[in-house]
Order: C-alpha cells, then sequence, then structure tokens
C-alpha cells in the first residue's frame, strides 16, 4: 500500500514538473499584481492584454506566429516581481510588460539584460526607471511623474488654496509624485504644510486624515492607488477631509475607483493618462472593440495605457520582423508608433514614450461618474526633455 | 603519531569525522557536477534560490538543535547579511573583499549582544523577543527610505571583480548554484564538528537541563549566546550569498514571514536532523513554486502540510525517513 502512495506520489510529481513548451509562438510574459493592494491594477493589466493578444492572433498574429502569453503574480512587491520575472523570461517568455509598484519595475529593471529578455513598462511612474537608472532593455509607454507634475502645474496656478499636504504611498512612486508636486507649488508660492507617507496596504489612514486636518491645509495631493486609494477615499469622508478641502491626486480617481466609490469621488480632481472618452478615430475603434469583447465596461485608464503599450511593442516585433528581445530593443528605441493615442515617438535617448497628458475632474458625463477632462496638454508640452541622467549606450 | 597513541584516543570521535569528511566531500563534488545535468536555467536558478534559504533555514534548525531555542526573527540575520553588503557598497569605497567578512561578522556580533539578554529567557518569551528585535530593523530599513530605499528595495551593483575572480560567476545561475552547493556542504561539516566538540557537547547539556549544568559548574550564558551568534553568522552567510546572486534586496527578507518560512522549512525537514531544515527548505520551496503555479492559495496548502508533518510526522521528512530505513535495518517494525 505504501510503496503504491509512494510510486504514484513519484507520477504525480514527475507530471508537475513537466509542461507543454510553445517554442514556436512569440512569447510574451506578464508578471503583474494578481493579489495585494494592487490586485484591481493588475487585473486591468490582464485584461488588457489578453484583449490585445487575442485582438492580434485573430487578425493572423505576427510575423505569421500566433502570441502566447503567460502570467505570473508578483503581489506588488519588489522582491516576488523580480522572482517572477526571472521565472518567465528563464522559461522563454521574454518580452515583459506588467508590472505595477515603481519598485518593481525598478527590481527587475537592472536584471534584464541579463536574462535577455525586454521589460516594456505601461504603469510603473517613476521617473527613475527612464532616468538614473534606465537600461537599454528598458522602455516606457505610459506618462511618468515628470509628465504629470507638468500636467498638474496650470490647474494648480489657478487655485487659490495656498496650504496644501501630501498623502502618498511609500514607494518609489508616491515619494517621485510627492517631491514634484512640492517643486511645483512651492515654484507657485505655495506652501506645502503636511507631508505623509503611508505604507502600502495600510488600512488605517485616520492618523494622517487627522495630521492633515491639524495643519490647515486648504488642499491635499494624492498619490495612492488600488485599496489603498479607496481606504484613503472612504475614510476622508467620513473624517470630513473631501468636504472641507480642495483633493487633487495621480491615479487616486481613476476609472475603477470612481465606479466603486460612487458619488464619495464626486469634485476630486485629478491627473488622467488616458481616457475612454477621446475622441479620436483609432480610440473610438478600440472602445468600440472593448465593449463587444468585454460587453457593458470601457476600458480604463490603465487598461488603456496597457494596451498602447502592446500596440508598441507588437508594432515593434513587427519593425524588427523578430521577436527577440535585442532585435525589438533596436527596432523600438527612436522609433514613431501609431497607438489609439496618435503618432508618438519612443525616446532614444531614455526609452520613453512621448504622448499627451490630461487632467480632469469626476464628474457626471453621459449619465456616468466618471474623471472628466477639462485641459489637455499636448504631447510637444507634456513631457519635460530627458534631463541628462540617463546614460544609455549609444 | 604512533598507533598506540592513535588507538588511546577516542576512536567513536575521530571516524564519524573522517566519514563525515568523506560524505562532505562527496557531496561537494555532486553539487559541482549537478549543473551540467540541468538544462533548464529556471530550474537552476530556483533551486540556486532555495539553498541560500537552505542555509537560513540551517541556522534556525541549528539554533534548535544545538540549543533548543525557536527564533521567530532570524531572517533579520539573513537580511543583514545581504543588507550590510548592498550598503556599504553603494555607501562606501570599500572593496568587496572586505565587506563579505563584514557583512557575517556584524550580524554575528549584534547576535551576541542581543543574545546575552534573550537567552536568558527560553520558550515562547525567547521566540517572541526574536520576533521583537526583528521587527525593529524591518521598520528601520522600511523608514530610512533615503539610506536603505525602503520598500523599494536596493539594486546592488557587484564591481567586476572579487578575489580575483569575475563577479559574474555569482550571478550566472549554473556557478552560483555550484558556489551555495559548496558553502553549504562546508556549514553543514563545521556544523557537524561543532556539535562533537567539547562545546557542542556542552550546548547539548545546557540544552538538555541549563540549571544542572549551571551546577556542576559551567557558565551557561555565554555557550547559549555564542550558539545564538553562530547561527545568525550562517544565517547571515545565506543574505551575502543571496545578494550576491539578486542583485537586489528589499525588506521582505526582514519580514516576520521570511522567518516564519525558515522555521516551517526547519520543521518539515527535521530541525533535530542537521541536514534536515536544508532537505525541508527544498522541499517547501520547489512546493511553493509549483503550488503557486496551480493555485494562489499555495499558502493553505503549506499551512495544511505543516499541520500534517507536525502531527503525523514529528521528526520532520529527514528523520521519518531515518526512522524507516532503521525499521528496515532491523529487519521488521519499531
Amino acid at each position: 500500500m505504501n510503496r503504491k502512495w509512494v510510486a504514484a506520489a513519484a507520477v504525480a510529481t514527475a507530471l508537475a514538473w513537466g509542461g507543454p513548451a510553445l517554442a514556436q509562438d512569440i512569447r510574451v510574459g506578464v508578471p503583474t499584481s494578481l493579489s495585494g493592494p494592487w490586485a484591481d491594477l493588475g487585473n486591468q493589466v490582464k485584461r488588457a492584454v489578453d484583449f490585445a493578444v487575442n485582438e492580434q492572433n485573430a487578425a493572423g498574429g505576427l510575423l505569421g506566429r500566433k502570441i502566447a502569453v503567460e502570467y505570473l503574480d508578483s503581489e506588488g512587491k519588489p522582491e516576488v516581481a523580480r522572482k517572477q520575472a526571472e521565472k518567465l523570461a528563464l522559461s522563454g517568455n521574454k518580452l515583459l510588460v506588467g508590472l505595477i509598484a515603481s519598485g518593481e519595475g525598478l527590481a527587475i529593471a537592472p536584471m534584464v539584460g541579463r536574462w535577455d529578455a525586454l521589460y516594456l513598462s505601461t504603469i510603473n511612474k517613476t521617473d527613475k526607471l527612464t532616468g538614473d537608472t534606465c537600461q537599454p532593455r528598458v522602455f516606457r509607454v505610459n506618462r511618468p511623474d515628470a509628465a504629470d507634475a507638468v500636467t498638474v502645474k496650470p490647474w494648480l496656478a489657478t487655485r487659490k488654496e495656498m496650504k496644501w499636504a501630501i498623502m502618498a504611498n511609500d514607494i518609489a512612486w508616491g515619494r517621485n509624485s510627492g517631491e514634484s508636486f512640492s517643486k511645483g507649488a512651492q515654484s507657485l508660492g505655495k506652501q506645502i504644510v503636511s507631508e505623509n507617507y503611508a505604507a502600502a496596504g495600510a488600512n488605517d489612514f485616520a492618523p494622517y486624515i487627522q495630521k492633515i486636518k491639524d495643519a490647515g491645509a486648504e488642499g491635499v495631493w494624492v498619490a495612492l492607488a488600488g485599496r489603498d486609494a479607496l481606504n484613503f477615499a472612504q475614510q476622508a469622508k467620513q473624517f470630513g477631509l473631501l468636504d472641507k478641502t480642495t483633493v487633487a491626486g495621480v491615479s487616486f480617481v481613476t476609472d475603477n475607483t470612481v465606479a466603486t466609490l460612487g458619488d464619495v469621488s464626486k469634485g476630486i480632481y485629478g491627473i488622467v493618462n488616458y481616457s475612454s472618452t477621446l475622441d479620436t478615430p483609432a480610440n473610438q475603434k478600440f472602445v468600440k472593440a472593448w465593449q463587444a469583447a468585454y460587453p457593458g465596461t470601457e476600458p480604463s485608464n490603465f487598461e488603456g495605457e496597457t494596451y498602447i503599450g502592446m500596440q508598441v511593442l507588437f508594432e515593434a516585433i513587427r519593425k524588427a520582423s523578430s521577436d527577440k528581445p535585442g532585435d525589438v530593443a533596436k527596432a523600438m528605441a527612436g522609433a514613431t508608433f501609431d497607438t489609439i493615442l496618435g503618432k508618438q515617438v519612443m525616446r532614444a535617448a531614455d526609452h520613453q514614450l512621448e504622448g499627451p497628458n490630461f487632467f480632469g475632474i469626476v464628474a457626471e458625463q453621459g449619465g456616468k461618474l466618471r474623471p472628466v477632462i477639462q485641459n489637455t496638454i499636448p504631447a510637444a508640452e507634456a513631457l519635460p526633455p530627458p534631463d541628462g541622467s540617463c546614460k544609455l549606450p549609444s | 603519531m604512533s598507533v598506540q597513541a592513535a588507538t588511546s584516543l577516542p576512536a567513536p570521535a575521530a571516524r564519524p569525522a573522517a566519514i563525515a569528511f568523506g560524505i562532505a566531500l562527496a557531496a561537494a563534488v555532486v553539487g559541482i557536477v549537478l549543473p551540467l545535468l540541468v538544462a533548464s536555467p529556471v530550474t537552476l536558478s530556483l533551486a540556486t534560490q532555495g539553498l541560500t534559504n537552505a542555509i537560513l533555514a540551517t541556522s534556525v534548525g541549528f539554533l534548535i538543535r544545538q540549543s533548543g531555542f525557536v527564533s521567530f526573527g532570524h531572517a533579520t540575520f539573513f537580511g543583514m547579511g545581504a543588507y550590510v553588503t548592498g550598503l556599504l557598497l553603494k555607501h562606501t569605497g570599500l572593496a568587496l573583499e572586505a565587506i563579505l567578512p563584514l557583512a557575517i561578522a556584524l550580524p554575528a556580533a549584534l547576535a551576541f549582544v542581543v543574545g546575552l539578554v534573550v537567552v536568558r529567557v527560553s520558550g515562547v518569551a525567547f521566540s517572541m523577543l526574536t520576533l521583537a528585535v526583528a521587527q525593529v530593523f524591518y521598520e528601520i530599513v522600511v523608514k530610512w527610505r533615503d539610506f536603505a530605499g525602503g520598500d523599494d528595495g536596493l539594486s546592488v551593483t557587484l564591481p567586476p571583480r572579487v578575489f580575483g575572480l569575475p563577479t559574474t560567476l555569482f550571478q550566472e545561475p549554473g556557478d552560483m548554484f555550484r558556489i551555495v552547493w559548496v558553502t553549504l556542504v562546508v556549514i553543514l561539516f563545521l556544523l557537524f564538528l561543532l556539535a562533537r566538540s567539547r562545546f557542542g557537547r556542552l550546548c547539548f547539556a545546557i540544552k538538555d537541563n541549563e540549571e544542572r549544568a549551571r551546577f556542576i559548574g559551567y557558565r551557561t550564558l555565554m555557550p547559549r549566546a555564542l550558539v545564538f551568534a553562530i547561527s545568525a553568522a550562517i544565517g547571515s552567510i545565506g543574505g551575502v550569498l543571496f545578494v550576491l546572486y539578486n542583485g537586489f534586496v528589499s525588506p521582505d527578507v526582514l519580514h516576520w514571514t521570511m522567518s516564519g518560512s525558515a522555521l516551517v522549512m526547519a520543521i518539515i525537514g527535521g530541525a533535530e536532523f542537521l541536514i534536515g531544515p536544508a532537505i525541508g527548505a527544498v522541499v517547501f520551496l520547489a512546493a511553493k513554486d509549483k503550488l503557486g503555479d496551480i493555485t494562489e492559495h499555495w499558502q493553505a496548502i503549506i499551512g495544511f502540510t505543516l499541520i500534517l508533518v507536525t502531527v503525523r510526522w514529528p521528526h520532520g521528512l529527514v528523520g521519518t525517513i531515518w526512522h524507516w530505513i532503521r525499521r528496515r535495518g532491523r529487519g521488521g517494525r519499531a
């Protein structure tokens, strides 16, 4: 009896350790937060990647080959992200997209070359990724903090509130966003009266809210995302902070958080990196196809940005006539890509995609509460020129 | 040495050491050859990371085996080994050759000082104190963002060479597998010798009955603090190898869940056996990797396995196999 069990266990173990190889496919690896504080963002990434891959496969694939995608949960933790990205890359999924937290992107960036892979950020915002820690095999399509700082400044200049507080995640992105906002506000003669950085996944924001109120802040800049954004918004409403102060943020009031928060989010200002309401033929076509694939929904900001990433990746593979990461990287740097936001250039100097950025407010539009764009910053102005900190080999 | 003198020495002490040396040598050779037989870089990389964890589990198991103390905070020493290496490389001009011994000596020295206090208590109180000390270090690293990178961790760039060897050796899965494997074998062999030494036997005596050892004239505080420091040094070696391989370290390695995992590895493998925790680590990480691919609820399965092992096989995997072999050797059921 015991021997039978041992034999059965050995067979089961052997089967579990094996796995089918799909060498002929173009393989995309997606390490993303399928659990943890940013699971909602990770699932948006997954939906967008699935959509883009299915759409491309339905159109005949790429280079006459099918595109296959594999997901692994990064849990929003840099250490796990590094392990999962390595696992994906070393098992042949060398075209990587989809990490959420900036720290995750920074953790894998120095390793991508070692794995002979390529990483394309669609969510990571820290300036460092395309700044002093830039890497030859790392690219970014989404707007970095520096672009968000440029976008919020014209709005901030019109505001009468002089005392501002910062409430952000204590991770690379939150710190970067807080510092950028402070600089922008101070250059306009405004004062930062309270700076608060909460650990990712924090449940209790009451001490921070009380501190902001005690400091006499007239406005609050919020750089929280996912579950943290929801927790903070609900508690800020309960403590009366949302009613008495002007609140603006980045990744704070997104399509998904607005859908969950409802009226609590009404009147909150924020950066809008992508909106399904953008009136361009390419975007309308994308939204229509999205609604056919996911009935009753519209692509969110993170889904739109990730889709742009997939457009850039596919076009680079086409341009390179190869899916080898080194060839794709060469084809990507400095090239122009046709995306749902129009033609955008991937800067060769720092591997950052140029593109427009938007600022808006949560309001009713078309019978639905959503972030509504009030101000558009064109591509030529949205992204500051490379600051020279990125030294890529020519 | 004359034959007479040799035979007058306690033979049982010398022969097992020679046998153990032979086994260690054979194990080292197996480890050096093994990467040639593994084609998958993913498997090699996972195995390399598993072995660094095996060193941490060995340090936890050694502490349990040698002194009876169950540490809930040993990730501190693993993390310190990694962070001291990373931080000294980033913030000082010290050579890696000087940093490596410091990264082991500093956690060991800290453990010795902390040990002088915490080993005075035993049982749950000791476990809770180690947990408290560990959380202090975790919070320091998380909050000291400018220095240690906070939650985002620290990327570590190695110099091109160390001790005349290219540092790329440390970041290539096959080569690093060999380095970590041989290090683990050397640690296990030294721990075997230590357990059989006078100091080791004194520690066992203190573990069995501290009051009796004190009553017959032994000082019991210093040996216990020393065992704690040695186990910390072993943990920090794991941390140093971890950061050399990964080129990155984040506060996750200092978190209590890491200490908990190391303890689970030691229990699954069998903490009362020298090699048990290392085997437990490899089984734990292989199971975690495979279960993680199948279900998001892999922790629940690991938890169930832990309950099963604790209740059904209290001596761990190695202990169960050992007892099974002994029963077979005796030709019947025990």
